[in-house]
């Protein structure tokens, strides 16, 4: 099962995208700031993180930059999150590195369908009612 | 000699006839404003006019015979018998000191300030120094007048310029800290409408569990809502955006008709709640160059207004005209209608319908300032035409500009 890491400070957030992404059939894990989610990647490979821009210590952009400079994580899917909707902020996002870009509040299914776009349909048996 | 004018020539021989030549020359001398020094090989004055009288504050008795040093202020005599040893070497007509700030010394021991002139006359042999001396005091005072004058200019100008500066560096930070404002009150508001319409839409698919009529009806009125907080929410982003100029087009070359189709889309659920019929009238197939998320704005904006402000069973189209340099787009509708006293207020900011629309007063009376300002940046016009009761017609021109060439 593909897996995703989601990292984002505001636990009901996680608590949302965790619920939206499991039923899509995805293995899913948690990281409520950036050195967290450091050594949730090193330690569980995922396929894709979730990053959410702006958080505590450690924000996304600095996450991103710690992973891309490692090459084990230079390709791995990132896609930037995040509630800022200035002009600029997803060609600012998408230059620094990050493979998509999100801006909350994110549509269900426009979620739904950039995960699948990056990592393909999720575990069916798992996938309960979703079509 | 007057070659030309016999009569004059006659004159001239009868002057000479008349006065004595040296005398002549002589009144030419004491006419002249400057003062005329003959100083010897000695240094001693051997010839004066009248202004070198009235110059230096002697008479002519007092000066004649003495050393022309005494004329010099008596800080500067020693280096001035060098000087003109040192002419003496190279005696040709020139100015003396050039560049330098010289000074006469009066009777009376005042100085002032003089230019000088020097010129070698040989007489039976040994050099005598010729001396123009022009008192320059009033040259001076007026110089120092227009360097004052100027230099107070000078100084007012970079007071003017720093107080300048130190606005617009004011001005730049208050835009600098409405900017971060914006920034960070967007982020605040949209962190919780991102949860809020997330675990609506969660509880809408009934994924957790099937809810009753009641409670299906109540989360679609918390999504719905949600909703609309988040277009206020961009509206008012947007004409912050607009007013402080810091939004830009992002134009592209893209298909009109199928953005047409796209908003249309985007509006049925509404017009379908209402049994509004909604048609697409639009014949303009070919692509347009503009910012094609403004370009929906614009027309989603317009017929979002068109069918709240139409009753139930009524008619809201889209049509199109263009004549090849302009792209007129017409939203109308079978609606209220717009009193003609209140169409020239409708785009202003914060303009809300009133209560002859028989809408609910709802939004920020941002829309349509929005999609006027978004019409102007790509340089197109808006109008309305309507008549109360009737319906109305918004025309929006854009002109038909084309992507630059890429060089």
């Amino acid at each position: 099962m593909k897996r995703i890491l989601i990292v984002d400070d505001k636990a009901t957030s996680r608590e949302l995208l965790h619920t939206v992404l499991e039923r899509q059939g995805y293995a899913v894990s948690e990281a409520a700031n950036g050195q967290e989610a450091l050594e949730k990647v090193r330690a569980e490979s995922p396929d894709l993180v979730l990053l959410d821009l702006q958080m505590p210590i450690l924000n996304g952009y600095e996450v991103l930059g710690e992973l891309r400079n490692d090459a084990a994580y230079a390709t791995l899917p990132v896609i930037a999150l995040t509630a800022s909707a200035m002009q600029g902020d997803r060609e600012k996002a998408l230059a620094a590195g990050f493979t998509g870009y999100l801006a909350k509040p994110v549509a269900l299914s426009h979620l739904r369908e950039e995960i699948q776009r990056l990592l393909g349909p999720g575990n069916a048996a798992n996938a309960g009612a979703i079509s | 000699m007057n070659t030309r004018n016999p009569d004059l020539n006659t004159r001239a021989t009868a002057a000479r006839q008349e006065g004595n030549f040296e005398s002549r020359f002589r009144k030419l001398l004491e006419a002249a404003p400057d003062a005329i020094l003959e100083v010897n090989p000695e240094g001693q004055i051997t010839l004066l006019n009248e202004a070198a009288e009235k110059i230096f504050g002697y008479s002519r008795g007092e000066l004649l015979g003495v050393n022309v040093e005494n004329l010099v202020p008596a800080a500067m005599r020693g280096g001035h018998s060098q000087h003109r040893a040192s002419y003496a070497g190279h005696p040709k007509t020139r100015p003396m000191g050039t560049g330098l700030e010289l000074q006469g010394q009066r009777k009376d021991g005042s100085l002032f300030p003089v230019e000088i002139s020097l010129s070698p006359n040989w007489i039976e042999g040994s050099l005598h120094v010729i001396a123009s001396v022009r008192d320059i005091t009033e040259r001076k005072l007026v110089e120092d007048r227009i360097r004052a004058i100027h230099e107070q200019y000078t100084a007012e100008l970079t007071a003017k310029n720093e107080q300048l500066e130190a606005r617009s560096l004011e001005a730049e930070q208050a835009n600098r800290l409405k900017n971060e404002f914006l920034a960070s009150m967007s982020h605040e508001l949209r962190t919780p409408l991102h949860t809020i319409i997330g675990f609506s839409e969660l509880l809408t698919e009934q994924l957790e569990g099937p809810l009753n009529e009641k409670q299906n009806r109540f989360v679609g009125h918390i999504l719905q809502d949600a909703r609309h907080l988040l277009e206020l929410i961009n509206e008012v982003l947007d004409i912050s955006k607009i007013e402080s100029g810091r939004l830009e087009l992002k134009r592209e070359t893209f298909d009109f008709s199928h953005c047409v189709e796209e908003v249309l889309a985007g509006i049925h659920h509404h017009a379908a709640n209402k049994k509004i019929t909604l048609e697409n009238k639009n014949r303009f197939q070919n692509a347009l160059w503009a910012d094609r998320l403004r370009v929906k704005e614009i027309l989603y904006n317009l017929l979002s207004n068109a069918v709240k402000f139409t009753p139930e069973g009524g008619k809201v189209w889209i049509e199109s005209a263009d004549d090849g340099n302009l792209l007129d787009v017409s939203i109308c509708d079978t609606g209220v209608g717009i009193p003609e006293a209140e169409q020239s207020l409708i785009f202003d900011k914060f303009y809300q319908a009133g209560d002859s629309r028989k809408a609910t007063r709802e939004g920020t009376g941002l829309g349509l300032a929005i999609t006027k300002h978004l019409v102007e940046l790509h340089g197109g016009h808006i109008s309305v035409v309507s008549r109360p009761g009737h319906g109305s017609r918004f025309k929006v021109s854009f002109p038909l500009a084309h992507a630059p060439a890429i060089s």
